[in-house]
Order: structure tokens, then C-alpha cells, then sequence
């Protein structure tokens, strides 16, 4: 794939991942945190997302995590597995994958359209990579993760072809769109005009 | 427009919140007779000033909020998460 | 003829760019740069609309939004605009504008003779009039008023009004609100700062008074370079900040220039919301009128609009003028005028000294000190000036084709009063100037009283040093500062308001909504003595322009009146918006298909396939009946099926939440009325849910999955309010219960299989789950596997028929149904739709959102008996208050049709021959599935006790009156035979 124009416009993909969430139990605590150590995940902290290929995970409620994997693969199913077996006195594990739609937002405009829905200060120098948040756009309830490449969006499933439509119109200004993959955003970096 | 700074999201919109009412008042024990749920649920003191409310963050981190707002200025202080469970950061 | 002309090379406009543009249809021409008032000046038109009262000629008064005359209907592919500024429209070629409120034109105006009717129509004449019954009003008043007053013409808007519309947030450490030298030399130092800077400018271009001075080129040229090379800058030109709301929010509204307008795919307006942390007002002063008799003719301009026309647009509002001044400022247009070539025949200045006057003297324009206008003739344009000294003497005249005025400054106060700021008087600018709490931001420049462009721009960058303190802002910038250009030194001036001499000619002091010196008189002398109650009588600084010219005038004359200094009188406090704003911008895109958001059920697009009509149930979409038959024959035929053979109905919509924890049986118990720590695991029960006042909230049925989770579902209307309900409990009342509530409305696809063969289709289906009824008993739940998907599977029944509910994640929903449809195929399994699984409810008494409206207890639907006796729950303690109690609430009953007529939701029950309210209501109603005939569920006052009557069901509005038979409201299969079969 050769490399976007610096002019082309917002890049959007869909990513079908596996999502788990974790909400952890009362006084859970630093043994939840040994639990995921042993399982090789690791738990961000507050407003914070962490993505290591193919991985992601991230914080937008105290004491909830949400796990992102590919959703193809064994590997899938091993996670959630594990968690109800290895740390269920300490934390709820539930599927997600279908409640959730992640979609993905890179391009130099993608914060500018985004403020078109989002009440959120997307500035890169205030939402930087590494931050994750809960928030409103076009009406319905997403989180959006901060990644190296570009922007992760996590919307119920229910309302992901309205917030798909809404994209697709609002980034029509703003040049010719593209598409996108979820390897693209584990690296490389985007330039992100905001106004 | 009210902005609430959240102690977990931070400063956030009003429309992300849920007012869910009056803070100042405080559900009675079970054993309390239905005079004093009564005044628990419809007895209100409609002050002029500080005022404590609770709003339910739905577009965020889906805390309680319990907080202070002025009614005449709308200034907001003493925000503090309501929740039993863990403390937010 | 004399009158206005271009005469010289503008800062804006570009003289080899014509553009062609029609006005009340005649073709005429102007430049690029102009704005449509320009443009018609340099036409050499004066005219520029009728006045909305009087219908007296009128003028253009300003070169800015401060304009109160000069609204024009702005005419567009899109429909007729009314109310559109000529002094802020830009031009464009192939423009179409009208003259307002002119009949049959604008030259000759019919209704011109409502200025010989002015008599009658005074101040209050509204009020007045209205008290005085007879045939005044109706055949006098009314026609007359209906023809005469008003501004633009609003048209109905006829289809689709397509163009697109957008709400842009923002957010800035700093909003600085005008780009004259103060707002620029702050926005310059804080962004040096480092600071987020928003700078918001009305007019298309930043600079404000620098525009108008060529000693300020210079700097402005550097300034806007340096402002090019911060990136933490923005500044938005076009740019109107509508309104203050505390917080740091502030509206604005942003007019897109042509060539973005088509990047937008035609949509000419944005509208902002700004979030700021603080502000900084440096949005300027108005120059302001004086009242004195025919202040409105046309040709009567503000002395700094003649200014900025000549200085911008290379226009000469006149070729003869004369000047009406009280301070220094306004002869910077007598100078410009002059070194333009154009003649000035006389200044007439209210002080007996001034340097400028000296100066104009000197330079051999004739000045009349200690002088003021009298009046003004002509009608359709200034011919000559009366003017005569203060302390008595002749009247003289000058012959003049323009009149410049100029009373001093008004401070731009209204956003920051919006703010709270208290306004004090600043006796040297004859002015009140805001004082902003600290920690809202600042004002600089002649937004607090300043006055010179160069003590302005300090100002700016002394409130900006203030601000970055408070912010907390890094180093101070490098030296890159361009010296300001020294001001000249002023006299002061001499506040002036009011120069007309009697009753005799309008002197206004409002010239939108035709307000006078003798209307406020007048308010004063019936007893409105208070500034906002004269307002409100005369309407004076209601206008669209919300008396920027002319409020302080207003305030003066009142002053006077009362006897008191103007500082006692105070100011008019404008109220968002600072300017007409079109519905649709602040509609925004949330319009239309658009308004809400919609759910889609995971299966759409099979309902689509198989030619469902949908329905919005709250923000769903959902099959209401497949094919796209009209009537009740298709809905009936689905439910028919369901009670002979087998359907299957998707019902994703239903709320569902996982409850896990150590305490989750606890935290239930606390906010079901009903017991749920005793459910068994593998068991659901059906559930009702109470407000702390006792009324009903919710229902449904609850599954214990394992020891400490539980599955709830909520009815789909009520689904996130449950959620919320949950939420606030276990947070605010239940402080020690472990609990994790989880929404996973959208992870499982549900479907219902009901009716006499559905366990023929489940158990083709499903694996790993034995299916007799002794296995897997009414009110069961365990996990299967369906079409090798792990899944869930409950035996409840919503329909009154044998069914099973199947859940499975939402991404293998069309997998799961298709291989539910295959394996039914034996037993003619088929789809049904919304309406049928309504009327199959109803037949069963089952309730939903109709009968859970809000004012309904248990036992007012039969649940009397679920609550339990021991232990705290919501809505345990008002629910038992005495008056819920009472017989003769309304009480849930079923209601049978007696007759081949059809009931309808709404119809009142009566006895006999009774009339009014009735006994009672039809909260829901359907065909009944096995003879067609009309049935129901209803509230009746003392319902139960009623059961077996004959009433009456009537609905006046369609003139329906059916007897009806009070009945039970489980009106299919009471003992549960079927369900549990
Ligand atoms: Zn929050």
C-alpha cells in the first residue's frame, strides 16, 4: 500500500475484534493486578489505552478494562477463558465482542471532522496517543483511544451503521477518504491537523 | 450549558450527565415510616445558593456525582464520586 | 445630482473585478470587496428600505452590524432570507436582494401616509388599543397594522430546505472576541505565550479601527504575519459571537466564505460552540446617533461609517457634507473626506473647544462651536442642516447632501453583561463600561473605555499579561514587537443625546423599531420610569439590532426626563442572540432522518430481505409486519399462525444486563418489589420494578445464570432509564453491596419462538439441552448451543403460547435465525412482527408502556400480591400509602367489543348514557386473533369489582360510542395451560 497523500483526506476501517470486558469486584485490588500480570495482559490506568500488536487495552471507567484482540484465531477464545478461570473471584469477565463496534479514524482531518460531533477537546497536544476516553459523538456513546497511528472508536453495535453513515457524510468535506487497517495504527505516525 | 468536572473524565458537558436529584436529602433506613419517605421524596428545600445534586455521568465513566452548584451562578464545587466501590483516581 | 460615488481605491475592494448584483430588480454593479451597502452607494443609492412603523424613508446608517436601517430580504436558489444586513453582506455575483416593508415600491410607498397617521399610533399604542373594545380595532387598527408594520418578509418553505448545516466545537485556552488592535495585540502575546487562542472577528477581515488608519498598515501587515506562523492561533474571520453562557461557552455563529460555502456542499452558515477557559473581550465601541429632528432621513449616517466607506470600498457617502459632532474621534472622516477631495461644508460641534475643531479650522472648514442640529430637510435625502447655537440664536442652514453624526463610543458590553458584569459609568467616554469577575477573563481596548488605537493595542497587551498570569502561562514571548503608532492628543467630549428642540419633526432614538424622543416622554410621563419598563412600552432596543446606535440614547433622554444623571438610569442589557441566526444553522445537522440516532437490530437487514415494513419504537427500528399489505389481515394472519402452529419474532430490543457479584441476589431484592435471592440458578422469574413512589417502573423477567449473575431484561422502551435506575441505587443507597452491572443490550440477538410446535422447532435445533417439559420446565433458562453457536435459551412466553426465548451474540444473530427457519420448516415456522406480538400480548393481559404509564401501582395491574413482605425495597414504603389503596383507582381490566365496531387506544369508558370523562380508558386494544372481533385492556376506576358490566367505549373525536363487556384482563387461557404445556 503506498503511503496517503499528506492532503488525502479522513481514512476509515473497521476492525473485528474480540472484546472483554473486565470489571473488577470490590477490594480486587493489586491481586487483580497480579492475576493480569499472570496472564500476560496488562490493566492501563485511568483514561489511558495501551496497544501492543495485535492487542489493545484500555481504561475509560474506574475499575473496568475493555481487552481488544483479533477475533479470529484460538487465541481469542483462550483469553476469555482464562480470565473467568484464572481471576474470577476478583473481577467480572464479559464478551463484548458483539455488544461493540471498532471502527478506525486516521488522516489529518479526522480530529477536525470529529469536533463536528464530539463535545470532546481532540487537540493532538490534549488527546495525545496513550489516552483513552468515554465520551458522546453524533448523539450516541463511543470511547476513543489515542493510538500511535490514529484513532481507535469503540460504539454499540446498534447504533454502528448510523455512526458509520454520520462519518461517511461528515468527512466528505474534508478530501478524498481512504481506508485503513488496524496494523496501521499500532505504528507510524499520522500528522493530525486541528484547527 | 453547565460543565462538570468530573473527578474521573474531566470537565465534561452537561449533556454527557443524568441529573438524579436532590443530594441533600437521604433515603431513611428501612425501618422509617412513610412520613419520612415522604419528606424524602417530595419535600424539597429549593435554596438560593449551594446546592447539593447528584448527576449521573451516562456519556463517561457512569459514576454518581455527588456535587455542590450554586443556583443563582451555576458555579459547581465539592464534586466527589458517590460510588461505594472502588475510588476513582 | 449629488450624492454618493466611488471615488477612490478601497482597502477591500478590487477594481478590476465587477461583479453585477440586482437590487428591487434593477441591475446594477459593483466590485469584489464590496459589501451589498457599498455597492449601492457607489451606485449612488441612498435608499435603502422603509421604516417598520412609520414607513419613512430610510438610509444606510452604518458600515457594520451595528446597521438598523439598511435590511434587506436576500432572495436564493434556496427561498427568501429575510432580515439580511446590506452593511455585513458580501457582495456576490448574481445577487438578488429587496428593499423591506415597501408597498407597492420603494420609491413611492403608499403607507408613507402612517407618518400623517403617527398621531394615532404613539408609544403603548399596542396596549392601548387592544384594552379599547369596538370597531376601531378590527376594522381600522388591525388591517392597517397587518399591512404596515414589520421588517422581512418569512416565507413557508416549500420541501426539503436541503442545504446542510453543522455544529462545530471548540475549545481554547483563551477566546478573544474582536481582531482590532487590542484583540490582535493580546491574541499575538498570549499565543506567543503559548496559550490556545481562539480569535474571533465579525468581519471578514482582522483588524478592526487599524483598517481605517493608514498609519496602522504597517503593523497590521506584520501582526497578521506573525499570526500566520502560530499554530496555537486560530482566527476566525465572519465570526459573530451570539452569545455568553457562563462556564466558558459562547455561540457563534460563522458565515462561510463562497469557495468553503461550496466545499460544504452549498451550507453558508456554521455554528460554534466555544469552550474557553477564559476570555478576553476586546470587541470594541459603537459609535452612537444623536437624537434630533429627522435624525432617520436618508444621507444621516454615522460619522465613522462615512469613514470606514471611503477607507474600505473607496466610497463617498456624499459630495456635499456636513458633520454633527461632540467629540475629537469623528473628525478623522472630516480629515479623510477631505484629503479624498470630497467637500465638507461645515462641522457643527456641541463644545466650545476642541484641538480637532482647531484643527479643521485651521485647515478652512468652517466650524460652528457650542453648536447642535436642529433638524434636517428633505424627505427621500438630506438637502440642508438647521443647526443653530446652544444658548439660543438664529437658525442657519448648510446645504449638504450627507449629514455625519458621531455622539461619542458606546463600549460593546452586552457579552459580558451576559456574564454577570456590572456596568459603571466612565463619565471621560460618556460611557458604561463592564467590569468582568476575575477568573471569567478581561476587556482591553475600547471594549473598557479606551480610546486611540495605540492605547487600545497596550490595553490588549496589558490584559493579556493579566490572563497568562492567571493561566499560568510559560516565559514571555521574544521582542518581536512592532511599535504601536503614537495617538493624537484629544479633548474630551461633551455627552449629547438629545439635540431636538420640541415636538415638532421625529427625532429618534431607535430607528428599527421607530422609537422617539417623545415615546420615551411619553413612557415617563405614564409612569414607566424605570429603563427596561420603558422599554418594554416602547419597544425601544428591541429591534434586531438591539439598539446599538441609539440605546444609550434611550437611556439619556429618560435620564433628562427624570431629572437624574444617566449613570442612575442605567443601560440596556441585550440578551443573546447579538444577531439574527437562521433556524436551520442552529438546528444544526440533527435534523430530519437525522434528529435521532437509529438502532438497528442485528437482523436488519434479513427484515429487510424479507420485506418487513419497520416501525421507530423509541430509537429502534423494527419489524412491525412482514410484507407490505395494509390493515390488520397481514398482522392477524402472523399471530394466527403463532396461536395454531409455530412464528418466531425477534426481540434483540429487550434491555439486558448482567448483575454480577457476591451481592447481586441482594442488590435485586433491594430493587425488585418481588424476592430474587431465593430464584433458583437455571430459573427465571418475572419481575416488577417500583419508583420510590410506589409507582410501577418496569418489568420483566430475570435469569439466574449462576450463584452471584444474574441476567435482567428490561421492556425496550425503558431499557437505558433501568439502567440508570440501577445505577443511581447501588451508587447513592447501597454503598457496601459488591455488584457489577453490565449492559449487554447489544451483545445478544434474542429471538422468540412461540406457539403450540415451537418445541418441535427448538429441539430441531438446539443442542445440548433436553427439552420436556420436565427437563426444561416453564420459566427455565440454561445454555445450549444453536447451529454450533454458544448460546442462551429461557422458556418464557410473552404471547400466551408454548415459546422459548433463544439468545446468541449479535454477530452470529443471522446464522442462528436462519438455522432456527430451517429447522421450523416441518412445522411452517414464520416470522412475525411487532403488531402481531402486540395482539398476542393483549389477548394474554401481558402489559407494556401503555399500561406502565407512570401513575400505575402493582395494584392497580393486578401485582398486589408480588410484593414482598419482609425486607427494604424501592418504593416499598409509598407504595403501601393509604390513597394507592383506594377502590376506585383505576384498575387494570380487559375490555371485549360487543359489537363488529373497532376500539380504539384513548376511548373513554362510560356507564349508560353518561357523558364527560367516564370511568375509565383503552390503554390498548387489537383484534382478537380468533374471531376478529375488537378487544382490549383498559383502566377503569373500581375495574375489578366491575368485571361482567356493559359499558360504553366512545371516542367523540371520531363520534364512536361501542359497548364494550368489562372482563378480566387475561382474557386467553387463565390457567396457563398453553405456556406450560
Ligand atoms: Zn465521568
Amino acid at each position: 500500500m503506498s503511503a496517503p497523500s499528506p492532503d488525502a483526506g479522513v481514512r476509515q476501517g473497521r476492525w473485528p475484534a474480540q472484546v472483554l470486558e473486565i470489571a473488577a469486584l470490590r477490594g480486587a485490588g493489586s491481586a487483580l493486578a497480579q492475576c493480569a500480570h499472570r496472564l500476560g495482559e496488562a490493566l492501563p490506568g485511568p483514561g489511558e489505552v495501551r496497544a501492543s500488536a495485535p492487542r489493545v487495552s484500555l481504561c475509560v471507567r474506574p475499575q473496568r478494562w475493555l481487552l481488544l484482540q483479533p477475533a479470529e484465531g484460538p487465541e481469542a477464545a483462550a483469553r476469555a477463558h482464562a480470565w473467568q478461570e484464572g481471576c474470577g473471584g476478583l473481577a467480572a469477565a464479559i464478551d463484548m465482542s458483539s455488544a461493540l463496534s471498532v471502527l478506525l479514524l486516521s488522516g489529518r482531518p479526522a480530529r477536525e471532522m470529529l469536533a463536528r460531533g464530539c463535545r470532546l477537546d481532540l487537540h493532538p497536544q490534549v488527546f495525545r496517543p496513550g489516552m483513552a476516553a468515554s465520551t458522546l459523538l453524533a448523539q450516541v456513546p463511543v470511547t476513543l483511544a489515542a493510538l500511535p497511528g490514529g484513532l481507535l472508536l469503540l460504539s454499540p453495535s446498534s447504533t454502528a451503521q448510523h455512526l458509520g453513515e454520520w462519518l461517511e457524510a461528515t468527512a466528505r468535506p474534508f478530501g478524498e477518504p481512504g481506508t485503513l487497517d488496524i496494523e496501521a495504527l499500532f505504528s507510524g505516525e499520522t500528522a493530525t491537523r486541528y484547527p | 450549558m453547565l460543565r462538570i468536572p468530573c473527578p474521573f473524565c474531566g470537565v465534561r458537558d452537561e449533556i454527557e450527565f443524568r441529573y438524579r436529584g436532590d443530594a441533600s436529602v437521604a433515603r431513611p433506613a428501612a425501618q422509617a415510616d412513610a412520613s419520612e419517605f415522604f419528606r424524602y421524596v417530595y419535600e424539597r428545600a429549593n435554596p438560593l445558593g449551594w446546592h447539593a445534586e447528584w448527576w449521573l455521568h451516562v456519556g463517561g465513566c457512569r459514576q454518581l456525582l455527588r456535587l455542590e452548584r450554586h443556583t443563582l451562578t451555576h458555579e459547581i464545587r465539592a464534586v466527589a464520586v458517590a460510588a461505594a466501590a472502588e475510588p476513582a483516581r | 445630482m449629488p450624492g454618493p460615488a466611488r471615488i477612490a481605491q478601497g482597502l477591500l475592494t478590487d477594481p478590476r473585478r465587477p461583479v453585477s448584483f440586482r437590487f428591487d430588480g434593477r441591475q446594477l454593479s459593483g466590485l469584489a470587496g464590496d459589501t451589498l451597502a457599498s455597492a449601492l452607494l457607489a451606485s449612488g443609492r441612498l435608499l435603502a428600505g422603509r421604516s417598520f412603523k412609520y414607513h419613512r424613508p430610510r438610509g444606510i446608517v452604518t458600515a457594520g452590524p451595528e446597521e438598523p436601517c439598511a435590511l434587506v430580504d436576500l432572495l436564493t436558489a434556496a427561498g427568501r432570507e429575510p432580515n439580511r444586513l446590506a452593511t455585513t453582506l458580501p457582495l456576490s455575483e448574481g445577487l438578488r436582494a429587496e428593499s423591506q416593508n415597501r408597498w407597492p415600491s420603494l420609491r413611492c410607498d403608499v403607507l408613507a401616509l402612517n407618518g400623517a397617521l403617527s398621531a394615532f399610533l404613539p408609544a403603548g399604542f399596542y396596549y392601548k388599543t387592544f384594552m379599547r373594545p369596538g370597531w376601531a380595532w378590527e376594522r381600522l387598527f388591525e388591517p392597517l397594522i397587518r399591512r404596515a408594520a414589520g421588517l422581512g418578509r418569512l416565507e413557508a418553505i416549500v420541501g426539503r430546505h436541503a442545504e446542510p448545516a453543522e455544529i462545530v466545537h471548540d475549545h481554547a485556552d483563551v477566546l478573544v472576541v474582536g481582531a482590532g488592535s487590542a484583540g490582535l495585540a493580546a491574541a499575538l502575546h498570549l499565543a506567543g505565550l503559548g496559550l490556545r487562542v481562539l480569535l474571533s472577528e465579525q468581519d471578514s477581515v482582522l483588524g478592526g479601527g487599524t483598517l481605517l488608519d493608514p498609519r496602522w498598515h504597517a503593523w497590521r501587515a506584520h501582526a497578521l504575519g506573525v499570526l500566520q506562523r502560530l499554530p496555537q492561533l486560530r482566527a476566525l474571520t465572519r465570526t459573530c459571537i451570539l452569545g455568553a453562557y457562563g462556564q466558558g461557552v459562547f455561540g457563534a455563529l460563522e458565515r462561510l466564505e463562497a469557495d468553503e460555502s461550496a466545499r460544504f456542499g452549498g451550507q453558508r452558515e456554521r455554528l460554534r460552540v466555544i469552550r474557553a477557559r477564559r476570555v478576553l473581550f476586546a470587541c470594541g465601541a459603537t459609535e452612537r446617533l444623536i437624537a434630533f429632528a429627522n435624525n432617520d432621513r436618508p444621507g444621516v449616517m454615522l460619522a465613522g461609517a462615512a469613514l470606514a466607506y471611503l477607507r474600505r470600498y473607496g466610497v463617498a457617502v456624499g459630495e456635499r457634507c456636513a458633520f454633527f459632532v461632540n467629540n475629537d474621534e469623528a473628525y478623522e472622516a472630516l480629515f479623510a473626506l477631505r484629503a479624498a477631495g470630497v467637500r465638507v461644508v461645515g462641522v457643527v460641534d456641541r463644545r466650545a473647544v476642541s484641538l480637532a475643531a482647531d484643527r479643521a479650522a485651521a485647515a478652512g472648514v468652517p466650524v460652528f462651536r457650542d453648536s447642535v442640529v436642529e433638524t434636517v430637510r428633505g424627505r427621500a435625502r438630506v438637502r440642508a442642516v438647521g443647526f443653530a447655537q446652544v444658548s439660543g440664536g438664529p437658525r442657519r442652514h448648510l446645504v449638504a447632501d450627507a449629514l455625519l453624526v458621531s455622539g461619542g463610543h458606546t463600549p460593546n458590553a452586552a457579552l459580558a453583561t451576559q456574564l454577570g458584569a456590572p456596568l459603571h459609568w466612565e463619565a471621560a467616554i460618556a460611557g458604561f463600561v463592564p467590569a468582568l469577575s476575575p477568573g471569567l477573563g478581561a476587556l482591553a481596548g475600547a471594549a473598557r473605555g479606551e480610546g486611540g488605537l495605540a492605547a487600545c493595542a497596550a490595553d490588549g497587551v496589558r490584559a493579556a499579561r493579566l490572563l497568562a498570569l492567571e493561566l499560568q502561562a510559560g516565559a514571555p514571548p521574544t521582542a518581536d514587537a512592532q511599535p504601536f503608532p503614537p495617538d493624537e492628543r484629544q479633548t474630551p467630549l461633551l455627552a449629547l443625546w438629545d439635540a431636538s428642540k420640541g415636538p415638532r419633526g421625529k427625532a429618534f432614538v431607535d430607528l428599527q423599531n421607530d422609537v422617539t424622543v417623545s415615546d420615551v416622554h411619553l413612557a415617563h410621563r405614564e409612569g414607566y420610569e424605570h429603563l427596561e419598563h420603558m422599554k418594554r412600552y416602547t419597544t425601544h432596543g428591541m429591534a434586531t439590532d438591539q439598539g446599538r446606535i441609539g440605546g444609550l440614547l434611550g437611556a439619556g433622554v429618560l435620564a433628562a426626563a427624570r431629572g437624574v444623571h444617566i449613570s442612575a438610569v442605567g443601560q440596556l442589557k441585550p440578551r443573546p442572540y447579538a444577531q439574527a441566526v437562521p433556524f436551520a444553522a442552529l438546528a444544526g445537522p440533527e435534523v430530519r432522518e437525522h434528529y435521532k440516532p437509529k438502532r438497528r437490530l442485528p437482523l436488519h437487514a434479513w427484515h429487510e430481505r424479507a420485506g418487513a415494513t419497520f416501525v421507530s419504537t423509541g430509537l429502534w427500528l423494527r419489524p412491525l409486519v412482514y410484507g407490505d399489505a395494509a390493515g390488520w389481515e397481514p398482522v392477524l394472519a402472523e399471530a394466527r399462525h403463532v396461536r395454531r402452529a409455530v412464528g418466531i419474532t425477534d426481540v434483540s430490543t429487550l434491555g439486558k444486563l448482567e448483575v454480577r457479584g457476591p451481592d447481586a441476589a441482594r442488590f435485586l431484592d433491594f430493587i425488585y418489589a418481588n424476592t430474587f435471592s431465593t430464584l433458583a440458578v437455571g430459573r427465571a422469574r418475572y419481575g416488577i420494578m417500583l419508583r420510590e413512589d410506589g409507582m410501577m417502573m418496569d418489568d420483566g423477567t430475570t435469569s439466574r445464570l449462576a450463584a452471584d449473575q444474574f441476567l435482567v431484561t428490561t421492556t425496550t422502551a425503558n431499557a437505558s432509564a433501568v439502567l440508570e435506575h440501577m445505577e443511581f441505587q447501588l451508587q447513592a443507597n447501597c454503598p457496601g453491596l459488591d455488584v457489577v452491572l453490565s449492559d449487554v443490550t447489544d451483545q445478544w440477538a434474542q429471538f422468540a419462538v412461540a406457539g403450540p410446535r415451537a418445541r418441535e422447532v427448538v429441539a430441531a435445533a438446539v443442542s445440548g439441552i433436553e427439552l420436556s417439559n420436565a427437563g426444561f420446565p416453564f420459566m427455565a433458562a440454561a445454555a445450549m448451543e444453536l447451529a454450533g453457536i454458544p448460546g442462551r435459551i429461557f422458556r418464557i412466553s410473552f404471547s400466551g403460547e408454548l415459546a422459548y426465548e433463544l439468545a446468541v451474540p449479535a454477530r452470529q444473530a443471522e446464522t442462528a435465525w436462519c438455522a432456527l427457519l430451517a429447522a421450523g420448516q416441518p412445522c411452517q415456522l414464520r416470522p412475525y412482527g411487532l403488531d402481531a406480538l402486540n395482539t398476542l400480548r393483549i389477548e394474554k393481559g401481558h402489559i407494556t408502556g401503555a399500561e406502565l404509564n407512570g401513575n400505575t401501582t402493582p395494584a392497580d395491574l393486578g401485582f398486589a400480591r408480588m410484593l414482598k413482605a419482609h425486607g427494604d425495597f424501592v418504593g416499598r414504603h409509598l407504595a403501601a400509602r393509604p390513597g394507592l389503596q383506594a377502590e376506585e383507582r383505576l384498575q387494570l381490566v380487559g375490555v371485549r367489543c360487543l359489537s363488529d365496531a373497532r376500539l380504539r387506544n384513548g376511548m373513554h369508558l362510560l356507564e349508560g348514557t353518561a357523558v364527560g370523562p367516564g370511568l375509565g380508558y383503552i390503554t390498548s386494544s387489537t383484534p382478537a386473533t380468533a374471531d376478529g372481533r375488537w378487544l382490549g385492556l383498559a383502566l377503569l376506576s373500581g375495574g375489578r369489582g366491575r368485571i361482567g358490566e356493559t359499558l360504553r367505549a366512545s371516542s367523540p373525536v371520531h363520534a364512536e360510542s361501542v359497548p364494550v363487556r368489562i372482563v378480566s384482563p387475561h382474557m386467553l387461557d387463565p390457567e396457563n395451560t398453553r405456556v406450560r404445556a
